[in-house]
Formats: structure tokens, C-alpha cells, sequence
């Protein structure tokens, strides 16, 4: 009998807010999927379009990016950046030939432990009803 | 001590948002800082909003980064449980008494596991949390408290009354809980010192026309924050008392100001606040705001007020208000002078005026310095600095100074550390 | 070199040992490339386990650190710390994340040791490519640059001026004191200006360590913080610029008042006796109160809120100074009705509301009033208004007087482009941070104060500059080095194509152009790491140490597995 499937899903977290929401989540005891790998970044503004295309060319199922709310940036702006860089991005995504659903942008801040877990929660069903990534290629851009 | 014979360290009475910047800044110039809070957590008032005006930050968010700094602080002694007993001497030398209250839990050991709450016998009202949801005797004030490690309260922990309970030592797996540790008098040498205690919210029930206490559903602005937070009793769920979301409010400013006699300067702002956090609640809810003057001074608050307008909340000024109970609600009745009118409100929420601490009067009589005719500590020269006392060496920063927004607060608690390095010059 | 890399997984009770089979992540970390120990320890935070591994980094001879263990917010400090003392460089240290994004978030043991062994890994995988960064010292100098000879000007150079600190005040005008000095009396306490300006200027002038430029004007702030080269111009004199270096600059210009022939209604410029607040303060500081025609005033109307509607916010001060108005007025002519038009009364702080009682009860009216027009009817003049009930009024007056509202100096915008600094609401100096950040800019070492940086009071006026000296005092230290950002991000020469992206989306200005190479630079010591240029190059130049493209990628390549 096939395994169920367990999604792969890369997180970026800004370190000031949706790192510490996302560990308040577990000072919490809140249930997180184990599904979601977090990689911290200083801001939401460092993700690029290289590191999304790498992870999804990589065989990740789903990637999160989460920064502060749009105003509360550590570094003023740079979560700005990341909400115009997002539409790019899912165009990028769907360039791969995967769904755009696929890549998922929050702003969740420190003392939101309980949404990131919604977050979370519901991206991990979202990505499991979407299936496993047929791309899976040993290659970096 | 340096060489003209006086000490360079500082000490700090008071871990709200001004005792932190004024910590944090006084370390940055490598003075060493006495830290005295009196709760067991840092953070003071501002940690209990969820947002600040007047662009809806986060308010967690933007002071949990300086509390970590603060922790981590070589510089920075941080004595919670804590109070300024004594304090001799003169600027550059003074010789400050400080009583250290037993926490019961060691603060290198504990990891901040929570482990000892759930068996904990005793339940209570969680003061942090204003009554609205209970803790044990063993506790936290709330998730993400910084330091985060419980104390043991032992006005209510049967253990201190007696009872052989070691539940909460039981549970722990780092040896953290101490029942032998003691309460401890310190003495500490420093050259100056800032006080900055904070405020107090008047007490709504001194005004029984609004229906504090008497009616379901009025609440003060500090429980409605609780209300909101998402750290808070109801994780950021605004319900009435049975449970439902409000479909109606009322936000009354100005309560209390009559009686204390001045205005509290953030009132109008923070009711237009909540007129943020309900509607982003519950889009469909219908808010009235009842006030005698706006009060909305500065380059960016104005901006927030057109935009709460354009929500379509109601701003009625009034000269004359009382809440009665009607039905299942309230009847918030009300003369703006023209004439006489009645609005049905499932919730109210009181803005209430701010007012010095209980304990002020002690602090200004431990420093040696005086209070001003409304309670709060004195500046000694109302038209120039209002962070200089009449005692030389001896800072005020703060709402402990009188009411102010959190911007004019560390402004103060920065020119206080401003006059306290100039000190040495 | 060999790589050695030291992999410690902490127990931290049962919070981890409970919820996580430590053995078998060992196990799966301990035969990798470049492991050279890998062990479990009870509590690494604790002294005991801080000095645990800085044994084990001495008796392996280790290069690298990775800890699993707590949330890198917790506990990274300490453990760089440990790798300092153990003499590796702090940097080549990873923390991976195995409690409170790990273990506490799942009951299933497995999962939770599955995920261990991903986080373990990657942080494995990623401090292999961590390199050594050393901390930055730069020479800092003392000095200040203090634009603006007001109330908030003086009262930033007296607090800041030692002999090991030398300030530079430029004032545009000939002569300090700037705009109080119109003033007779100050709100609330109605005590003479001269008590509050008059000594502090004696001061400034006697102070050795202050140098006064009067009829002078900053022509160019170029640099960063520590290290501004400064140039000023003499209005008054021929190819007079005078140059300067300093290490932090305070721009305390104040504010100008709105010219209410915008409000063309209020019939200011068209009706005689129609006064702007300022006039009429220095019609009160000679010392006579009168009409055009020689006469004094029997009945006087004060406007507030002149252009508070244009502008869009609330100047804060109109109302006290409209009251003290009153006081002058009773004072020098005692019968004189005083009637004040406002829509809402702003007296905010401990110290007003008393003044507005005790100025209320010497027979001064308050009309709440919508749709205020001055008109004149006759050679009377008339204040047509709407009352709060609505009805439809007027009020014949001797004189009026109009409070406009506050607004940034005509050089404001020219002094913000000179200092880097942005502007914000009203058009003031944008501060760093609304409320933990009023006196700093997004420009290391500049500082704003005062009405310059929005509407205030003297009072707090005056805490603004103290704090802004607090802060000066703090962080520019005579003799002491400072310590800029460490992860800062870097341009490589040979990538970057010169499309200056990085220039736009920098918050701090860290990033300059090099016309002559025609490539971007960053200044690492503006830099704050913040990693949007990297994220933004379209050519890869730019890199942001310790997260660069191919440490994060270690951590993808782990996270997929």
C-alpha cells in the first residue's frame, strides 16, 4: 500500500517576526507539521527568485515565505520588496510547470504563534491535496 | 568607582518600554545598569497591546527584540521582583537598598518548559490578563513573557500556606524550583538614577454612570486590548461574556478626566485604535465613538483618525453620557447639547484617564524628590526639562512623569540618559 | 585546512531527550562528510555544558560548531561566545533549531527525530560553507554639526559641548534664539521667555567648546556616521565656506508658520487688524497691544486651527498659545472681551487643562465653531460662524488674531537631501522609528529634533534635544571605536553591471555608485544585512555574508530530502 503522502515544504522566516511567531508556536505546544523545514533569512526581502526556483527544482513541494507585516519591517521596507517580488515569483513557479498554489507568501509576526500554525496547518493540506513535485532535478543555478 | 570619586553605574527603577531604551542606551556607553522591576516580567504596559498607533505596528513585535537585548545585556543587571528601598546619598555617590523578592524558580536552570503549571492545585484570576482568564499559583503573566521563567506566588500558593505540595517541583526536570530560596536585601552603588515606574489606568468603577462592574460587557480599555491580543485570553477572539461577537460598540473616551482634572493625551488616539481592532474582527460590527473633544495632536495622527472615519464609525460628541442596561445589551444615553438621544450597543468599551501609580508617592519619598499636585513625580523645571528632579543625580522618564504617548516616552527616557552621561563631563 | 566540525545534540531535559531519539539522529550525523565528533550533552547552556564544549572544541582541535539545540534567538550568543573562547571564529558556528520548531510542535516521536535529523543536517551541510567574519573597528570623531540656533539647537550643543567634543553651531538667521524670542511669556506657567533663552545663549557664547556660525547656512553633509565631512556657507560674506569634519549631525531648523492668505475667508492681508499669531507676539513683546488706528482693542477674536485642514493634522500647540493669548490680552487691557473660535479643544498633558480653567474664568469665551469666516461690515469687522447648535451667527470684533498651523521649514526638503534623511508625514523629517525611534533617522549619525521633526511644545522640544544628546553621548564616544553591522552584504566588482537596482531598494543609503568603475559599493559600515539588494542584483554580484545563495542552499538541499 502506497505511503500517504508527506509533503517537503521549505520555510523562510524573517528573523524578527515569523522566526519568533514560529517559536512561539512551540513554546505554545501548538501542533505544527513536521512537513515545513524553516530556513532562517534576516528579512523576507533576501528571498530571490534563485532560492525558489533551486527549492522547487530541488523537489520541494511547497515553499513558504513569512515576514513581518507589511509596516513593521525590521529593515523599514524590505517586506515591501517581498510582496511585489511575490507575484514575480509565482509566475516563476508556474514557468517550472508547477502550480502556483505551490509557493505561499504570510506575514506573521512575534507574538503570532497561533497563526503560524494556521498557516502552516493549512498550507500543508493545501499542498497535499496539490501532490508530491514531479520535478526533481540535483542542479543549482 | 572613577576617578573623581564617583560611581558610574546606574540604576533604572522600572522595565516599561523608558526603562528599557534608557537601560539599553546607558549599556551602549558601556555603563553598567541596575535594572529594579517589580513584576517578574519586562515590557511593563506596552507588552499588553497587541498593536500601537498610529500605524497599527505590532506591538510584541517591536518591543520583544529590545527585551531580548536586554537579557542578553552584559552590561545589564536585571533584578525582578524587585523594589527600591532606601536610597542615601548624592549625585555620583548614592547608596540604594534593594528588596528582591524570592521568585522560587532558578533562573539558570529553568528553560521556560511550562511544565510546572499543569499540576499546580491552585487557580486564579490572571492580574496580567485583567481577571479574564485564570493562572496558577506557579505561572507566567503570559505567552512570551520575558524572562521567561515563572515565579511562585505565595499569597496563594498553598505550599507557603502550609500545605506539603511539591507539585510543581515534581514535574520540573531541571531541579529549577526552589522552595528554599529566600528573599534578599541588595545593596548596590550608583551615580545616578532614573526613575521610570510607569502608570496606573483610573478606575472605572469611581464612575458608576458608565456601568463598570455593574453591567456584562463594559469594558476597560486594558481588558479589551486583552481581548484582542492574539497572546491574550480569548487568542485575539472578541466575544461578549457569552461567548457571541458583539454585532454593536460603544467606545467612550474622556472617563475619569473630570476627576483627575487633566487630559491623558492618548485616549483619543487608542480609541480610534479599537475602532481598528473591531472592525478588522468583525467588518460588519457598528461602532460609536462618544467624546467631548478630539483630541489628536501630531503630524501623523490626524491622517489615522480620516482613516478610521472612512469606516464609517460614528464620532458623536456629547456633553453628558450614561450606559444603562437594556435587554440583552446596553443603552448608551447620551445630551450633546442640542439634544437628547439613545444608541443600543452590545458592548462598551471605556477609555479611561491615566493616573500615577499606587506606589509613586513611595518612590518620590525613597528618592527624596516631590510629587506634583496630580500624583505624578515632579520635574523641577515644568518650562525646561521635564526629566530633571529637584535632586541632582535623580532622572524621571516616562508616564511616572505624567501622561504621554510611548514616542515621548523614550524620548524622555533617552534625554534622561543623555543628562545622566553629561553627568561626568 | 581539515575541516573538523564538532556536532552537539542538547538533551535540554525531556524537552528534547523526551521527544526526540538523540541516539539515532547521532547516529545518522556522525559519518558525514567532515563530522569529526558528534555527542549528546544534558543541558549545553548551562555553565557546565558551555565549558563541556569548549573542552571538546580544544581536544579535537575543531573548526566548526554545530549545535542542535534550542531556537538560535535563545541561545546563538551564548554558543558564539563558547566558540570565541575555544578560539574558533564566532561565525563558524550553526544552530539548528531542534526544540521549539521541532520538538514541541508534534507529540509523534518519530516525526520529531525524522525532522532532527533534517534540521541536524542542514545545519551540517551549511556551516561547511560558513566563512570566518572578523568584527569591523572604525575611527569615529566626536565632534557634532548642529543645524538650527532655536530653542533646540542651544539646548543640543550646551548638553553635548566638553572638551573632548567640539560643536559646530550653524544658525541661518544673525542672531540665536530663533523663534521664542518673539515670545514675552510661555504656556502654562506664564513665566518670561528671557528666563528660559537668555541665560543659554550667554552660555553657548561663553562655552569654548561651541563654535557659533551666524548668517550661515550647510552646504553639503557628505560621509557616514563618525566620519561627516561638513560645508558651510557665510551668507554675509564673499567665498566664505568653511569646512569641518564631524561624527554626527542634529537638525533642529523648527518650523514656520502656514501663511493664512491660503485661507483667503479669514480675510488675513485684505482687512486691517487681522494678525498672524506670530505678529501678534511681537506686537505683545514691544509692549503695546493696538489697533492699525493707534487705539487698543475692546473685543478681540483668536481663530484656532488656521490651515488645519489644509495641512491634515493637529499642531498641537495653537490652543495653549491661543490661552496664553487671552492671558496677555487681560493683562495689558484689562476690560478686553476675548473670544476664541475652535472646533475641538486640544490641551493634552498634566499641566494644560488648569491653564485653560484658570485663562477660561478672566471672561474669555470659548465658541465651538464650524464655517468661520472674517468679514467686514463696514469698517467693523465681523466672524460669521456656525454654532454647535447649528444656528447661523456672527460676532463683531475689534481685532483677530489667527493661530495657523505648523508647518517644516522652506529648507527642509534641500537639508534632508544633503543629510540622507527622508521626509514623512506634514512634510517634517522622517524619524527612524515612530515610537522607539523619534530623535534617530534611517541615517546612521543624523539625528532630528525639536519642530522639525513634527509639531511640539518647548517642553518637549526640549526633551527631544536631550534625548537626541543622550544618544550622540552614547554612541560617539571620544576614543571609543565603532562597531558597524558584521553580516553585511558586498558587491563583487567583476558581476555587478552597474544597473544600480541595489541603489533603490537599500533603506539606508549604504549603497553608492562608482562613477568611474561603473560599479555599485556597498559602505559596510552603513550596511545593516538586511539582504534586499542581494535578493534584488538580477547579476548575482551581491552577496549577503553568512546567508549568501550557497549557505541557504545547503539548508533547501536538506529541507527536500
Amino acid at each position: 500500500m502506497a505511503k500517504e503522502f508527506e509533503p517537503r515544504i521549505v520555510g523562510f522566516l524573517c528573523n524578527w517576526c515569523s522566526y519568533a511567531g514560529a517559536d512561539l508556536a512551540g513554546t505554545s505546544k501548538l501542533k505544527v507539521p513536521s512537513s515545513l523545514t524553516p530556513i532562517r533569512v534576516m528579512c523576507s526581502s533576501r528571498v530571490d527568485p534563485v532560492l525558489v526556483t533551486t527549492a522547487f527544482l530541488r523537489g520541494a513541494d511547497g515553499v513558504l515565505v513569512a515576514g513581518c507585516h507589511p509596516g513593521d519591517c525590521h529593515y523599514d521596507d524590505g517586506n515591501y520588496y517581498t510582496r511585489r517580488r511575490f507575484a514575480v515569483l509565482k509566475k516563476v513557479v508556474e514557468g517550472l510547470g508547477l502550480e502556483s498554489d505551490r509557493l505561499r507568501l504570510s506575514w506573521v509576526s512575534a507574538s503570532e504563534g497561533q497563526r503560524f500554525a494556521e498557516v502552516v496547518n493549512e498550507f500543508n493540506e493545501k499542498i497535499k491535496k496539490i501532490g508530491p513535485n514531479p520535478l526533481n532535478v540535483k542542479t543549482s543555478l | 568607582m572613577n576617578e573623581k570619586g564617583s560611581y558610574s553605574d546606574v540604576l533604572v527603577i522600572g522595565a516599561g518600554i523608558a526603562g528599557i531604551e534608557a537601560s539599553l542606551l546607558l549599556s551602549n556607553s558601556d555603563r553598567k545598569v541596575h535594572l529594579i522591576e517589580k513584576t517578574s516580567y519586562t515590557g511593563g504596559t506596552v507588552i499588553k497591546f497587541e498593536e500601537v498607533f498610529s500605524n497599527m505596528e505590532c506591538s510584541t513585535c517591536m518591543v520583544a527584540p529590545r527585551q531580548q537585548e536586554l537579557l542578553q545585556d552584559k552590561n545589564i543587571n536585571l533584578l525582578t521582583l524587585a523594589e527600591v528601598e532606601d536610597v542615601k546619598g548624592s549625585s555620583g555617590n548614592f547608596t540604594v537598598k534593594v528588596h528582591k523578592k524570592a521568585r522560587y524558580v532558578d533562573m539558570q536552570n529553568c528553560i521556560g518548559c511550562d511544565a510546572c503549571f499543569e499540576p499546580c492545585p491552585v487557580s486564579l484570576k490572571n492580574e496580567f490578563e485583567e481577571g479574564l482568564s485564570e493562572r496558577k499559583a506557579i505561572y507566567v503573566p503570559c505567552a512570551g513573557a520575558l524572562p521567561n521563567v515563572p515565579m511562585i506566588d505565595t499569597e496563594h500558593c498553598i505550599r507557603f500556606k502550609g500545605k506539603d505540595c511539591k507539585a510543581c517541583q515534581e514535574a520540573c526536570m531541571f531541579e529549577a524550583i526552589d522552595f528554599n530560596q529566600k528573599d534578599e536585601q541588595i545593596e548596590l552603588k550608583v551615580g545616578a538614577i532614573i526613575a521610570a515606574t510607569g502608570f496606573d489606568a483610573f478606575d472605572s468603577k469611581k464612575v458608576p454612570k458608565y456601568g463598570y462592574g455593574k453591567i456584562d460587557d463594559v469594558y476597560t480599555a486594558f481588558e479589551f486590548e486583552r481581548l484582542y491580543a492574539s497572546n491574550g485570553p480569548t487568542e485575539g477572539n472578541i466575544t461578549l461574556k457569552d461567548g457571541k461577537a458583539p454585532k454593536s460598540a460603544a467606545i467612550i473616551h474622556c472617563v475619569g478626566r473630570d476627576q483627575k482634572g487633566y487630559c491623558s493625551s492618548v485616549c483619543c488616539m487608542y480609541s480610534l485604535k479599537f475602532n481598528h481592532y473591531l472592525k478588522s474582527k468583525i467588518p460588519e460590527i457598528k461602532i460609536s465613538e462618544f467624546y467631548t473633544d478630539l483630541c489628536i495632536p501630531g503630524k501623523s495622527h490626524q491622517k489615522f483618525y480620516e482613516k478610521m472615519k472612512e469606516t464609517g464609525v460614528n464620532l458623536v460628541r456629547v456633553k453628558e453620557l450614561e450606559v444603562e442596561k437594556q435587554g440583552n445589551g446596553m443603552a448608551v444615553k447620551y445630551n450633546n447639547g442640542n439634544k437628547k438621544d439613545s444608541i443600543q450597543v452590545d458592548m462598551v468599551i471605556l477609555a479611561s484617564s491615566i493616573e500615577p501609580r499606587d506606589d509613586t508617592s513611595k518612590i518620590a519619598k525613597v528618592l527624596g524628590i516631590s510629587l506634583d499636585e496630580y500624583g505624578f513625580l515632579k520635574e523641577e523645571h515644568p518650562d525646561v526639562s521635564s526629566v530633571t528632579t529637584s535632586k541632582p543625580g535623580v532622572f524621571i522618564a516616562g508616564c511616572v512623569q505624567g501622561p504621554k504617548n510611548i514616542q515621548n516616552s523614550v524620548s524622555q527616557a533617552n534625554a534622561a540618559v543623555g543628562k545622566v552621561l553629561s553627568l561626568s563631563k | 585546512m581539515e575541516r573538523k566540525i564538532g556536532v552537539y545534540v542538547c538533551e535540554c531535559g525531556p524537552n528534547i531527550a523526551e521527544k526526540v531519539d538523540i541516539d539515532k539522529v547521532l547516529n545518522a550525523v556522525s559519518s558525514l562528510e567532515g563530522v569529526a565528533v558528534a555527542e549528546k550533552y544534558k543541558l549545553l547552556c548551562s555553565v557546565d555544558g558551555k565549558k563541556f564544549l569548549e573542552d571538546e572544541i580544544k581536544k579535537h582541535g575543531l573548526t566548526h560548531l554545530v549545535v542542535s539545540a534550542c531556537s538560535p534567538k535563545q541561545h546563538e550568543q551564548t554558543f558564539m561566545e563558547v566558540c570565541e573562547n575555544a578560539g574558533i571564529n564566532p561565525y563558524l558556528f550553526q544552530l539548528a533549531n531542534i526544540r521549539e520548531q521541532c520538538a514541541w510542535i508534534t507529540e509523534d516521536k518519530d516525526e520529531a527525530t525524522e525532522k532532527a535529523i533534517r534540521l541536524t543536517k542542514a545545519a551540517i551541510r551549511r556551516v561547511r560553507y560558513h566563512s570566518s567574519l572578523e568584527k569591523k573597528e572604525i575611527e569615529c570623531n566626536p565632534d557634532v554639526l548642529v543645524i538650527g540656533g532655536g530653542v533646540a539647537g542651544i539646548e543640543a550643543s550646551l548638553q553635548l559641548a566638553s572638551s573632548d567634543r567640539k560643536i559646530y553651531l550653524v544658525e541661518k538667521n544673525s542672531s540665536l534664539g530663533g523663534l521664542i524670542t518673539n515670545f514675552e511669556k510661555t504656556f502654562p506657567n506664564m513665566k518670561p521667555t528671557s528666563d528660559i533663552i537668555k541665560q543659554k545663549i550667554q552660555d553657548i557664547a561663553e562655552n569654548e567648546n561651541i563654535k557659533v556660525f551666524t548668517d550661515a547656512e550647510v552646504e553639503e553633509v557628505i560621509g557616514f556616521f563618525g566620519n561627516f565631512e561638513v560645508k558651510i556657507k557665510k551668507k554675509t560674506e564673499e567665498n566664505n565656506v568653511v569646512e569641518f569634519d564631524v561624527g554626527a549631525v542634529v537638525l533642529a531648523t523648527g518650523s514656520a508658520s502656514f501663511d493664512p492668505k491660503k485661507t483667503p475667508g479669514y480675510g488675513y492681508g485684505k482687512f486691517d487688524d487681522v494678525f498672524t499669531a506670530l505678529e501678534f507676539e511681537k506686537m505683545n513683546s514691544s509692549g503695546k497691544i493696538s489697533l492699525k488706528n493707534g487705539k487698543a482693542p475692546k473685543s478681540v477674536a483668536i481663530i484656532h486651527c488656521v490651515g488645519r485642514e489644509e495641512k491634515g493634522y493637529c499642531s498641537e500647540i495653537c490652543c495653549m498659545y491661543s490661552l496664553k493669548f487671552a492671558c496677555y490680552l487681560k493683562d495689558k487691557i484689562p476690560g478686553v472681551k476675548v473670544s476664541h473660535f475652535y472646533s475641538d479643544l486640544c490641551i493634552p498633558g498634566k499641566s494644560c487643562q488648569k491653564f485653560y480653567e484658570k485663562t477660561t474664568e478672566k471672561n474669555v469665551d470659548f465658541i465651538r465653531a464650524t464655517d468661520v469666516e472674517v468679514i467686514k461690515q463696514g469698517d467693523k469687522i465681523n466672524i460669521k460662524y456656525k454654532a454647535e447648535n447649528n444656528s447661523k451667527n456672527s460676532h463683531p470684533v475689534d481685532m483677530v488674531i489667527l493661530s495657523p498651523a505648523i508647518e517644516p521649514t522652506s529648507d527642509t526638503s534641500r537639508l534632508a537631501e544633503i543629510t540622507s534623511i527622508s521626509q514623512s508625514d506634514g512634510g517634517f523629517f522622517a524619524e527612524e522609528h515612530e515610537k522607539l525611534g523619534p530623535v534617530s533617522t534611517s541615517t546612521d549619525g543624523v539625528y532630528i529634533v525639536g519642530c522639525a521633526q513634527g509639531p511640539k511644545n518647548i517642553s518637549e522640544t526640549i526633551v527631544q534635544s536631550e534625548a537626541a544628546a543622550g544618544k550622540i553621548l552614547s554612541s560617539l564616544v571620544p576614543g571609543r571605536k565603532i562597531e558597524p553591522e558584521v553580516k553585511t552584504s558586498q558587491i563583487s566588482e567583476s558581476f555587478c553591471i552597474g544597473c544600480k537596482t541595489c541603489i533603490s531598494v537599500c533603506p539606508y543609503g549604504a549603497i553608492t555608485f562608482d562613477e568611474t568603475k561603473k560599479i555599485s559599493v556597498v559602505n559596510e559600515v552603513i550596511c545593516r544585512g538586511c539582504g534586499s539588494c542581494t535578493a534584488a542584483c538580477p547579476s548575482g554580484a551581491a552577496t549577503l555574508k553568512h546567508f549568501t545563495f550557497n549557505q541557504l542552499y545547503q539548508e533547501i538541499v536538506e529541507a527536500v530530502q
